[in-house]
């Protein structure tokens, strides 16, 4: 443990110069471009804060748990100034290193045994800085579930995701089926009694985007649905009238119906990827 | 370098064992949930590439560019897969861990000597890590912006 002692001296002593240095090199690292145009008065305090709590959290009998709560600060922090996970992961990755650049330049390994201690030593900061790795990414994870939750405000509330078979799943298919009967009256009142093809037919496409939104690739059966039954309308009560129009319509409710199915899909395969690990 | 011929050496011919072990840490640690359920067969070969890559990875003359290629495909294997980005991570640093116990199991770093050879081995291995961890994250956004249509700030 004493060689490790020296290093963690050394950096106590040196947290100064070893941050201006870091903060020197990821200014100009073509891995870190966000920090490119953060002055180095700005950057030196962060490195002096990390390599401050080095001490604290390389000798902890619990460096999971003393980690988490300085790396989750951290991810938090760089999130707040749209520093990408790559970058902010990379610059902690660069404050590790010019520990060892430094512990180097003063060359405090230099006998057998001071070899065997910077092992030692070597081992515990990389173990550090694994949990560092998982905790800033699962933090950046969170924080970023957070803002699109807050993004997606309005189609989360269309979206009324619940288990399956719980009550708002029972809505959703009365509320579809409430809209597919409407939307069947409304084509039969138009074509059979009015005889005419005009603009109803936009109306057709709020339970053709709601069916996609909730169902996905399954609610492409609706504007299937929707589509052959207006062609099929059509052909009963519209006959003197062109059908190219309702052809038309028919494509485009199923072009709409699998757009939206396959965002939808998206929302949650990328709300899975954000899905906190515990 | 001999020390990590040494280890290289190592790794290759004892890549099935060490992926076995490998799988048997990734599904019961409490950081890789997503893992827990996943069959054995299906985790020791993703292991085995990894470490018959290693020889590749480890002594390229451009390391940088050699991680891009493998670790970006690791990233999108993953991805494809549904893992959650830091469970990703932290599987791959448990392979890089897994060479270290089975190196440590082998003793192949004893003498005062090899001591120093040790640190050799250890800097080089981080630092190809240090890259995976950047290629890895970039990836993953890169595939989530895909998918959103719009960058979110990973």
């Amino acid at each position: 443990m004493s060689g490790s002692l020296k290093l963690v001296n050394l950096i106590e002593t040196h947290a100064e110069p070893i941050a201006r240095q870091w903060a020197r090199d990821v200014r100009k690292n073509p891995r870190t471009p966000s920090y490119h145009n953060i002055p180095e008065d700005k950057l030196v305090p962060v490195g002096v804060k990390f390599y401050d709590n080095f001490k604290q959290m390389f000798f902890t009998d619990k460096p999971a748990d003393t980690s988490q709560q300085y790396f989750a600060r951290y991810a938090e922090e760089h999130h707040a100034r749209n520093i990408p996970l790559n970058e902010a992961l990379y610059s902690l990755i660069m404050m590790r290193r010019h520990i060892w650049l430094y512990a180097e330049f003063q060359t405090i390994f230099i006998s057998a045994v001071e070899q065997k201690q910077a092992v030692d030593s070597l081992v515990r900061t990389i173990l550090m800085f694994d949990y560092a790795i998982f905790f800033i990414s699962r933090r950046y994870q969170e924080l970023i579930r957070q803002s699109i939750e807050e993004k997606l405000g309005v189609v989360n509330v269309l979206r009324m995701e619940s288990p399956p078979g719980t009550k708002s799943g029972n809505y959703k298919s009365a509320i579809m089926v409430l809209l597919v009967f409407g939307a069947f009256g409304l084509t039969y009142y138009y074509h059979a009694m009015l005889g005419q093809n005009i603009i109803f037919t936009h109306l057709l496409y709020i339970p053709i985007v709601l069916a996609s939104i909730w169902w996905k690739k399954k609610g492409i059966l609706v504007a299937a649905c929707l589509g052959v039954y207006l062609l099929l309308s059509h052909l009963l009560f519209l006959k003197g009238m062109t059908f190219t129009d309702d052809i038309i319509r028919a494509v485009m409710f199923l072009v709409i119906g699998t757009v939206v199915a396959f965002l939808s899909e998206g929302i949650t395969r990328a709300e899975e990827l954000y899905k906190p690990a515990n | 370098m001999v020390a990590s011929m040494k280890l290289i050496d190592l790794v290759e011919n004892h890549a099935e064992k060490i992926a076995a072990q490998w799988s048997k840490i990734v599904v019961k640690n409490p950081f890789t949930p997503f893992y827990h359920n996943k069959p054995a067969e299906k985790l020791i070969p993703q292991g085995v590439r990894f470490y018959r890559k290693f020889r590749k990875l480890f002594l390229e003359p451009k390391p940088v560019e050699a991680s891009d290629g493998y670790f970006s495909r690791y990233a999108e294997e993953r991805y494809k897969e549904g893992v959650p980005l830091q469970e990703a991570i932290y599987a791959l640093i448990l392979m890089r861990r897994q060479i270290w116990l089975y190196a440590e199991f082998q003793a192949i770093f004893s003498t005062a000597v090899e001591k120093q050879q040790a640190i050799e081995s250890v800097t080089r291995t981080m630092l190809m890590f240090d890259y995976a961890m950047y290629f890895i994250t970039k990836k993953y956004r890169e595939l989530m912006k895909l998918e959103w249509f719009e960058a979110p700030n990973t």
